[in-house]
Formats: structure tokens, C-alpha cells, sequence
């Protein structure tokens, strides 16, 4: 079995896949992806299982060796990328050699990249899935000198890439009301929908604080309810008004009162806004709601449809700077000085 | 998508009955794509795909089934399990009943009667893997949290406050008070059953001996527990 070596890697990587369903009467969230539409790009790129596990790198990357022959594939946010010290394409398959370095560096787009192998990461699974939760204690943290063992692959992987999905620049995201939304009165709401959210530092897994333009949200004076379940993307305000969108890793049950839920069809778009940027809502109705459902599915489904051959392995280009490889990195020259 | 059955606003025994109850039922015969039943306090989140069961055909079950009967007054689940989980109470496995006794105006010989007198029910598992929210205790049992975070109690304190009493099945930070601990682990994630405890099932505390901790057989527990069940 080939392996990838951890020579460095950010303490915020982690691995990740779909993430446990079925646990959360028993108090475990789902953990996996936050963006699922990348981890669906990597299992496209590599024909891997839905199931696959990659390494998701939170606006850092590291740097890794490979141990055996490896096709990996990198998705999600832009990260810098280099095969042996070269600059390299995102969102396309390399084939590694034994003793081969990948550089993965900084993000240059989005938030959330991701590595994948063809084969998978082949961690401990857990109640059914590799998803790293510290908090829950499912996974490890990886670090220097760990050697990540990979499955065998289902069939031999063509050197493809895809092209860049339009949702990183999605800054208008789409919710529902939710059975707590009337716990905040009409005007509290209006203010709301209204609002310009900005993506403040307090966020990570488990959610994303977002900052209104409009002050707090207030919800009704006095209002004590006891804890229940707490879906992902709902959107909890605590007690000074600041709203939270809670997501993958989130605890599983809670007594603030929640406005609304994000809809499951922007959960990557809004894990991708850099921190600092901002978004507007729409609040829309259930059945539009489906109905992106259904969209954002079938734009998973067509993604081994989107692959298209890279015209030439970037091994085999002699002279790799004099290309562009990475979308919308220049040679730092600003033909824009208006 | 969710749907959120809502049986009440604050957590009640009737309340919390009616919520285990109608999710026995709906689990009985559970309609083709839901994903999963939570049960809360006080509501039953149900979660399905959209795009396999249409949001009004689920409304529409569960209209239906909440309308066969009147749920706060319905039996507990009938498939839900008794335990009698042994306990250490005081010393280093309960660093604060004697602060307990004082809250509740008792020595702690009396609170650890009255806290295993009773039998309690889950009423909800939630916070992190496994902890069980039991409840709900005599009405002496009604004092604040803490106001401070204890960073770390075990898998298995015995943690109380607000007529309730929590049972963590991992490490975790807490500000309830803890009074004791079991050896009984309900949560293993390499385990064939990973989780022991289910929302419903009944538990009954049983004042050991620090030796009788020691000594605790969790195979042996589980035999007892769970023959009959089906389990």
C-alpha cells in the first residue's frame, strides 16, 4: 500500500469525507466537508467512492512525500501548489512518483481547500465515517512525521482537471424561516433580511459568527426555551444579539433561539467567503429551497462529465513559469491602475 | 429539510413523555426517506430528504399520527431499557456533593438517598457523544450551575443542578456539580452497540462501595441489561 508522508502541515488540516448521518439522537453531529461540493470534485477527479476521505487545509496547507506511486488531486479554494518545488495547477490529477514533494501552500481564493489520493485516506473509521471531530473525539490531529496510508485504487486515474465552480463568488446567500424564527418580532425580522452580514474571525468548524450591519438581533424579551436539536446552517442568535451560522461540527442541541437555517445548497458557498467579506440573505421559500437541492445535486452528479484532459502533464513542460497555470495569479504586475 | 414536532416550550416530564412516546411510534413505522429522529426536551426534530419524501406527504404522516392519541399521557416506549448503574458518591469521585448538601440544606448521606431513590428517565442525549440528560428530580434539586467551567470531569460523573442530572460519556468541561461517579461507559465508537443509552430508557443509581467500583464488570451489567430487549 502506497502512503503520503506529513513532512509539515497546518494544525487547522484536518481529514475529512461526508461525515456521520444517523447520530445526532445520540448526541453527534455530522462533522465531514464544509465544502462538499470540493470533496465531490476530488472523488470526480480520481473516480473515487462518495466515501473517500481527503485532507481539508483551512487557509494553510503543508507538505507531504510520497512514500509509493500516488494520483492526487487538489479541489475547494485555491491554495498555492507546488510538485517539487515547481508551481503547479489547482483542481487537476498529478501523478506522484516515489519521493516526489507536494508543497500545498497559502490560500490565494476561498477558504477551504482540499488534498485527495486516488484510493482514499484510509484512517480510522469511526461510527461509520473518517470525519475528523476532536471535540467528539473522532480522529487525530495530524502532524510531522505521520504516514497517511492509502487505499488501493479502483482503476487507473487519467491526468484531468475541472473547471472553476462560480459559487466562490456567491455573496447573496439563501435561507429559510425556521420554527423559531416568530420567537423575533416582525421588525426584528424585516432588519434581518435587510441586513449586510460580515464574516468575522470567530469562526471555524463549528461555525461562522457573521456581524450585521444593522446592530443586534433581538429576540423577545424574557424568552426562556429549553435546548433542542440543532440542524446545520441554522442560524442562532445569543444573548447580545450576534448571529451564528452553525455548521459541521457544531454541538448537537441548544437553547438560543435560532432566526433561520442557510439552505444546504450554499453551506460551500458561505464556508469559501474569506473572512472579512461580506454577504446579503434572501429569505426564500421551502420549495425553491427543493428545488436548489436538487440543482446543487445533479451539479455533483454531472462532475465526471466536466473533467477535461490537462493538455499536457506538467512534468513534461520544460519550461513551467512561462505558463499560467494558476487562474487569476499574475506575475504580480498590475495592468490595472485605474 | 426538518421537520420540528413541538410538544412544548421548557422541558416537563409530560412534555418529554410525549415527545419519546410519538417518536416510538413514528419509529415503529418510519415512512421512506427520513434520515433520522431527534428527540429533545421538548420537541422531536425529523429529518428527511426532499428530494425522496415530499414535505407535505411527512407533514401529513405526522399530523395523522398526532392525532391518534393524546401523547403527554401516553406509555413510556416499550422497547426502552431499565438500568441500575452503580455509584460512587463523595470523595474524589463527587468533589462537590458536600457543596450540594449545602445548597440543598441536607447532609450528604441525604442527598445521596434522595438521588438514588428515584428512577430517572433519559430525556434527551446531546452536548457531546453519548451524555445523557436525565431527569427530572424532586424539586430540593433545583439549584444553579456553577458559575465557572470546570475544564475537565470524566466519562461517567455524575453531574447535577436544575432537577436534572447529567451523565457524560466522554471527558468533557462542565459547570454542573458533581456528585459522584459510575464505571458504566454508555459510549465506545469501536464497539459493535456504540451507545448503551437511548432517549426513554429508565435509570436507577445504586450507592456502591469504592471496591465495588474497582470491580465493576461492564460485560456482566450489559448481559443483565440487555437480554430480552432484543438488543
Amino acid at each position: 500500500m502506497s502512503a503520503l508522508g506529513i513532512l509539515s502541515i497546518s494544525p487547522s488540516a484536518c481529514i475529512q469525507d461526508q461525515g456521520r448521518v444517523g447520530f445526532l439522537r445520540y448526541g453527534v453531529t455530522s462533522s465531514g466537508a464544509m465544502d462538499m461540493f470540493a470533496l465531490a470534485e476530488g472523488q470526480a477527479l480520481l473516480g473515487n467512492t462518495p466515501d473517500a476521505a481527503a485532507i481539508e487545509f483551512a487557509e494553510f496547507g503543508g507538505r507531504f512525500k510520497a512514500t509509493g506511486p500516488l494520483a492526487v488531486a487538489t479541489s475547494g479554494g485555491v491554495m498555492a501548489l507546488k510538485l517539487n518545488d515547481i508551481p503547479v495547477g489547482w483542481r487537476q490529477v498529478l501523478a506522484l512518483r516515489v519521493g516526489d514533494i507536494l508543497d500545498v501552500g497559502a490560500s490565494i481564493e476561498g477558504v477551504y481547500g482540499y488534498l485527495h489520493v486516488a484510493g482514499g485516506f484510509q484512517t480510522e473509521r469511526m461510527l461509520g465515517a473518517r470525519a475528523t471531530h476532536l471535540r467528539a473525539g473522532f480522529g487525530h490531529v495530524l502532524a510531522a512525521g505521520q504516514m497517511l496510508q492509502v487505499g488501493a485504487p479502483d482503476r487507473s486515474v487519467a491526468i484531468n482537471g475541472l473547471p472553476r465552480p462560480d459559487y466562490f463568488d456567491r455573496r447573496h446567500l439563501r435561507i429559510l424561516w425556521g420554527p423559531q424564527s416568530q420567537y423575533f418580532d416582525a421588525a426584528e425580522r424585516e432588519k434581518f433580511t435587510m441586513a449586510r452580514f460580515t464574516i468575522s474571525k470567530m469562526r471555524d468548524r463549528m461555525g461562522i459568527q457573521i456581524n450585521p450591519d444593522c446592530g443586534p438581533i433581538h429576540a423577545a424579551a424574557g424568552l426562556s426555551i429549553a435546548s433542542d436539536s440543532i440542524n446545520a446552517g441554522d442560524i442562532q442568535v445569543t444573548g447580545d444579539g450576534t448571529p451564528a451560522i452553525l455548521l459541521a461540527d457544531r454541538g448537537p442541541s441548544g437553547g438560543y433561539p435560532r432566526i433561520g437555517t442557510l439552505v444546504t445548497a450554499d453551506f460551500g458557498a458561505l464556508a469559501q467567503i474569506p473572512t472579512g467579506e461580506s454577504f446579503t440573505i434572501e429569505v426564500i421559500e421551502r420549495a425553491e429551497a427543493v428545488v436548489l437541492l436538487e440543482k446543487y445535486r445533479n451539479k455533483n452528479k454531472v462532475l465526471s462529465a466536466s473533467l477535461r484532459p490537462m493538455l499536457r502533464d506538467p512534468r513534461d513542460i520544460g519550461d513551467l513559469l512561462a505558463y499560467n497555470l494558476i487562474s487569476g495569479v499574475t506575475t504580480g504586475a498590475s495592468d490595472d491602475e485605474s | 429539510m426538518g421537520i420540528l414536532v413541538e410538544f412544548g416550550a421548557v422541558y416537563d416530564p409530560a412534555i418529554n413523555n410525549a415527545v419519546l412516546a410519538f417518536d416510538a411510534s413514528l419509529g415503529a413505522d418510519l415512512p421512506a426517506g427520513v434520515i433520522e429522529t431527534v428527540p429533545s426536551f421538548r420537541s422531536l426534530l425529523v429529518r428527511f430528504d426532499p428530494l425522496e419524501l415530499a414535505f407535505q406527504a411527512l407533514e401529513k404522516h405526522l399530523q395523522t399520527l398526532l392525532s391518534t392519541r393524546d401523547w403527554y399521557t401516553a406509555p413510556p416506549p416499550e422497547n426502552r431499557r431499565h438500568w441500575v448503574l452503580p455509584v460512587v458518591y463523595g470523595g474524589k469521585f463527587g468533589p462537590d456533593l458536600a457543596e450540594v448538601a449545602d445548597l440543598m440544606g441536607l447532609n450528604e448521606d441525604q442527598v445521596i438517598t434522595s438521588h438514588a431513590e428515584h428512577a430517572l428517565t433519559v430525556a434527551m442525549l446531546g452536548f457531546s457523544p453519548g451524555l445523557a440528560y436525565l431527569g427530572q428530580m424532586p424539586k430540593i434539586w433545583d439549584f444553579p450551575r456553577r458559575t465557572t467551567i470546570n475544564p475537565r470531569v470524566p466519562a461517567g460523573a455524575i453531574l447535577v443542578a436544575v432537577r436534572q442530572t447529567v451523565l457524560p460519556a466522554t471527558d468533557i468541561p462542565t459547570g454542573w456539580r458533581q456528585i459522584g461517579q459510575t464505571p458504566f461507559l454508555s459510549f465506545d465508537a469501536r464497539a459493535a452497540r456504540p451507545f448503551l443509552l437511548s432517549p426513554g430508557d429508565e435509570i436507577r443509581f445504586e450507592p456502591v462501595s469504592q471496591a465495588a467500583f474497582a470491580a465493576f464488570d461492564q460485560d456482566n451489567l450489559l448481559r443483565e441489561s440487555l437480554q430480552g430487549t432484543g438488543a
